[in-house]
C-alpha cells in the first residue's frame, strides 16, 4: 500500500482490471490502431488499447478541441431571432494514453482558447475530461520532442507541465506501470487498486528506459534562440523555395497540429429558415482564402501562408504566449504529401546565419 | 455574457452617405444595457444566417445610440446596407484598441483619410472638437475616389471652420458635371501644402493599405517619427477576441492588439502592404 499521491506499481493485471471497472462508469477515449494508423477514439474494451502507439493521427488535445462545435441557435420568433445557446456535456470522460508532447500540446493550445477570453466550450469539454499521461517509448522518425523538452518522458517546459497538464501519469516497466498521481481526482480513479511501493530498481529502470528513449530520436531541430532566428530571415529564400515547389496548400499540417486554433464560424439555416445554427469549425492559414478580405488578399502566396505557419509556431507564438507554439510531436512532417519539414527549414536557415 | 452570443440592436435611422456606403444609428434591444467603447473600436456586426464582419463605430460613446458607417462590397455588408428603420441586427463587441487619446493630448494632430478611412476617425475627430482646447493645431487630409464618395461632408465642412483647424480635401478623378473644383491627386500630395507638417504632431491615419503604405513613406521621408504614426489596419475576423487566428501581422493580433497600430509595432512584419 502506498500513499496517497505517492508514486505506485500497478501490475499490469491490475491496470486492465481497473480499467475494465472505469469503462462501466466513464467513456475512455484512448489510442486505437484504425487500419495500421492509432487514432483516438471511444473504446468498448480495454483490448482495443494500442499501449506502444508511436503518434496518433489527430492529437488528443483535438479530441477536446473539435472539429466542428454548434455554437449557438438563432430561432426566429415572430420575425426576430432568439438566441439559444448551446452547452457543452458534462458527463466525465477519461483520455487515456496521453505522450507528454500531447499533454504539453493541449497546454499550450489553451493558452489560446482558455486565456483572457475564454472559449466556454473548449473550457467545458477540458474539464469533463481527466488525462492519463503515459510516457512515450516509442518515437517515430518525424518525433522531435527531446528538442524542445516536451518529451518523450514528462517533465516541466516552459512554464508548464506537471501537475496541470494530467491528473495521472504511467510509465510502462517490466514490473507493471508505475503510476504519478498529480490530481484529486486522478486520485480517485485508482481508488480499490492495490498500487506498491517502486523499488530502488523500478526507478533505476524508468532512468534507464527514458535514457533509451531519447537515443531512438533521429531528427533533432535546435531551438536555441531560434525565434529571433527566424525574425530575423522572414525573406530567406527557403520560403519561397519550399513553399511554391512543394507546398500544395492542402491544409495537412495544421488539421493534425495540437497547437492549431484558427477557426472558421459559419451560419447554416434549417430547411424550414425558421433555426438558424452557428457552428465553429477549424480554418487553416494555410487556406487561400484565409486572409482574404475584400479588396485583395494578404497572403495571396504559398511562400507566404507556409511561412506564417512555420513562423507562427516557432517564432511569433513566443511573444504571443511566452512559448513555442510547436511542442515536435512531428505530425506536420509526416502528414505533408510532400514531405515539407519544419525542422530542415530552421536548418536551413541556421546555417546560412554560420556561413555568414 | 460568453463573448460569442451577439446582442440584439435595433436600427434608428439609415443615412445614405454615397451611393454605396449607409449610415446605420443602432441602439440595443435592450433598454438596459449601454455600449461603452473607445474611437477606434469595433463590433463585431452581424445577422444570423448570414454573418459576422469587423465594423468600427463611426460616432462617437456615451450616447444612447451609437452608429456603423457600412459600405456594401461582401455578403454580410450588402445585407447590412440593405436594413430599414426597426430592422433588428446582433452585435458583439466593443473589440481591439482605440485612437491614442492620451497620448494626442497637447499634440499637433495630422488626420490622414482615405476613402472609408474616415469612418472610424470620425469618432476621434468629434471627440478632440468637443475637447478642443486639449490639443493643438489640427490637420485633416482626405482624399476619396471622387467627390461624391467624399463621406460625412457636411461634418467636414464645420470642421474646417473651427479656430486652428485645416481641412484640405482632395479627389482621384473627376466625372463628367461634377461640380468639384478643389484638387485632384493622391492624399499625399497635400503633405507639401503649407502649414500642414507641424512639429510636434501625432499622426492618425486610415484608409487602403497601400494609401497607409505611401503615408507612411511620405511622413518618414519628411522626418516625421514612426513612433508618432497610427494607423487602422483592416483585416478578416471571426472573433474579435485573438482566437480565430485570421487578423494575425507576425505576433500581433489586429483584432486585439489594434486595430489601431503605432506604426513601430507593424514595421518588419510580413504580408502586410506597409
Amino acid at each position: 500500500m502506498v500513499e496517497p499521491f505517492a508514486p505506485g506499481i500497478l501490475s499490469k493485471e491490475a491496470l486492465d482490471a481497473r480499467l475494465d471497472a472505469l469503462l462501466k462508469e466513464y467513456e475512455i477515449v484512448a489510442p486505437v490502431n484504425r487500419r495500421g494508423q492509432a487514432h483516438f477514439s471511444k473504446i468498448i474494451e480495454i483490448s482495443e488499447i494500442e499501449w506502444g502507439y508511436s503518434s496518433s493521427v489527430i492529437p488528443p488535445s483535438k479530441v477536446i478541441y473539435q472539429a466542428e462545435q454548434l455554437l449557438m441557435r438563432f430561432v426566429n420568433q415572430d420575425g426576430s431571432y432568439l438566441v439559444v445557446e448551446q452547452h457543452p456535456p458534462s458527463r466525465q470522460r477519461i483520455l487515456l494514453g496521453v505522450h507528454p508532447c500531447d499533454i504539453h500540446g493541449i497546454l499550450v493550445l489553451e493558452r489560446t482558447l482558455v486565456g483572457r477570453w475564454q472559449d466556454s466550450w473548449y473550457a467545458g469539454e477540458r474539464k469533463r475530461s481527466l488525462i492519463i499521461g503515459l510516457n512515450c517509448q516509442n518515437p517515430g522518425p518525424d518525433c522531435f520532442c527531446s528538442s524542445f523538452g516536451t518529451g518523450p518522458f514528462y517533465a516541466p517546459w516552459m512554464g508548464q507541465g506537471p501537475p496541470e497538464g494530467c491528473d495521472l501519469f504511467m510509465t510502462e516497466l517490466m514490473s507493471g506501470y508505475l503510476i504519478e498521481t498529480f490530481t484529486e481526482a486522478g486520485r480517485r480513479l485508482l481508488e480499490g487498486s492495490e498500487l506498491t511501493k517502486p523499488t530502488d530498481s523500478d526507478l533505476v529502470e524508468k532512468d534507464e528506459r527514458h535514457k533509451k528513449t531519447l537515443d531512438q530520436f533521429t531528427k533533432h531541430l535546435n531551438t536555441d534562440g531560434l525565434d529571433a532566428l527566424l525574425n530575423r530571415h522572414l525573406e530567406h529564400p527557403v520560403w519561397e523555395r519550399v513553399g511554391e515547389d512543394r507546398c500544395l496548400s492542402c491544409t495537412n499540417c495544421t488539421m493534425v497540429c495540437p497547437t492549431c486554433y484558427c477557426y472558421d464560424i459559419v451560419d447554416r439555416a434549417q430547411l424550414d429558415l425558421k433555426t438558424i445554427l452557428r457552428w465553429r469549425r477549424w480554418d487553416s492559414c494555410q487556406d487561400q482564402h484565409f486572409a482574404e478580405v475584400h479588396f485583395g488578399n494578404f497572403r495571396p502566396s504559398r511562400k507566404a501562408r507556409l511561412r506564417q505557419f512555420v513562423c507562427h509556431k516557432l517564432s511569433y507564438w513566443m511573444e504571443q504566449y511566452g512559448c513555442y507554439g510547436c511542442v515536435g510531436c512531428g505530425r506536420c512532417i509526416h502528414w505533408c504529401p510532400t514531405g515539407i519539414d519544419l525542422t530542415e527549414i530552421a536548418a536551413e536557415i541556421r546555417r546560412e546565419e554560420i556561413r555568414l | 455574457m460568453n463573448w460569442i452570443l451577439p446582442r440584439e440592436a435595433v436600427v434608428v435611422a439609415v443615412k445614405t452617405e454615397t451611393p454605396d456606403t449607409k449610415t446605420l444609428t443602432l441602439r440595443l434591444r435592450n433598454s438596459h444595457e449601454r455600449l461603452d467603447f473607445k474611437p477606434g473600436q469595433f463590433n463585431m456586426v452581424g445577422l444570423p444566417g448570414i454573418g459576422e464582419a469587423p465594423i468600427t463605430f463611426s460616432s462617437p460613446s456615451g450616447n444612447e445610440t451609437f452608429q456603423h458607417t457600412v459600405r456594401a462590397v461582401g455578403r454580410v455588408t450588402r445585407a447590412l446596407t440593405a436594413l430599414k428603420g426597426s430592422d433588428v441586427l446582433h452585435v458583439r463587441g466593443p473589440f481591439g484598441s482605440g485612437w491614442p487619446e492620451d497620448e494626442a493630448v497637447g499634440k499637433n494632430l495630422l488626420i490622414v483619410a482615405g476613402g472609408m478611412g474616415m469612418v472610424p476617425l470620425r469618432p476621434f475627430l468629434l471627440h478632440v472638437f468637443e475637447n478642443r482646447i486639449k490639443f493643438g493645431r489640427i490637420v485633416v487630409l482626405y482624399g476619396a475616389r471622387t467627390p461624391d464618395d467624399m463621406l460625412f461632408r457636411d461634418e467636414v465642412t464645420v470642421w474646417a471652420e473651427q479656430a486652428d483647424t485645416k481641412v484640405l480635401l482632395t479627389v482621384d478623378e473627376v466625372p463628367v458635371g461634377s461640380t468639384w473644383t478643389g484638387p485632384t491627386g493622391v492624399v499625399t500630395e497635400l503633405f507639401d501644402h503649407p502649414g500642414v507638417l507641424l512639429d510636434d504632431a501625432l499622426a492618425l491615419t486610415c484608409g487602403p493599405e497601400l494609401m497607409m503604405r505611401f503615408v507612411v513613406r511620405g511622413l518618414l521621408l519628411r522626418q516625421f517619427p514612426a513612433s508618432r504614426i497610427y494607423l487602422s489596419l483592416e483585416r478578416r475576423m471571426r472573433c474579435g477576441v485573438a482566437q480565430c487566428g485570421h487578423c494575425q501581422i507576425g505576433p500581433k493580433y489586429v483584432c486585439q492588439d489594434g486595430p489601431v497600430f503605432c506604426y513601430t509595432d507593424l514595421r518588419g512584419w510580413p504580408d502586410t502592404l506597409l
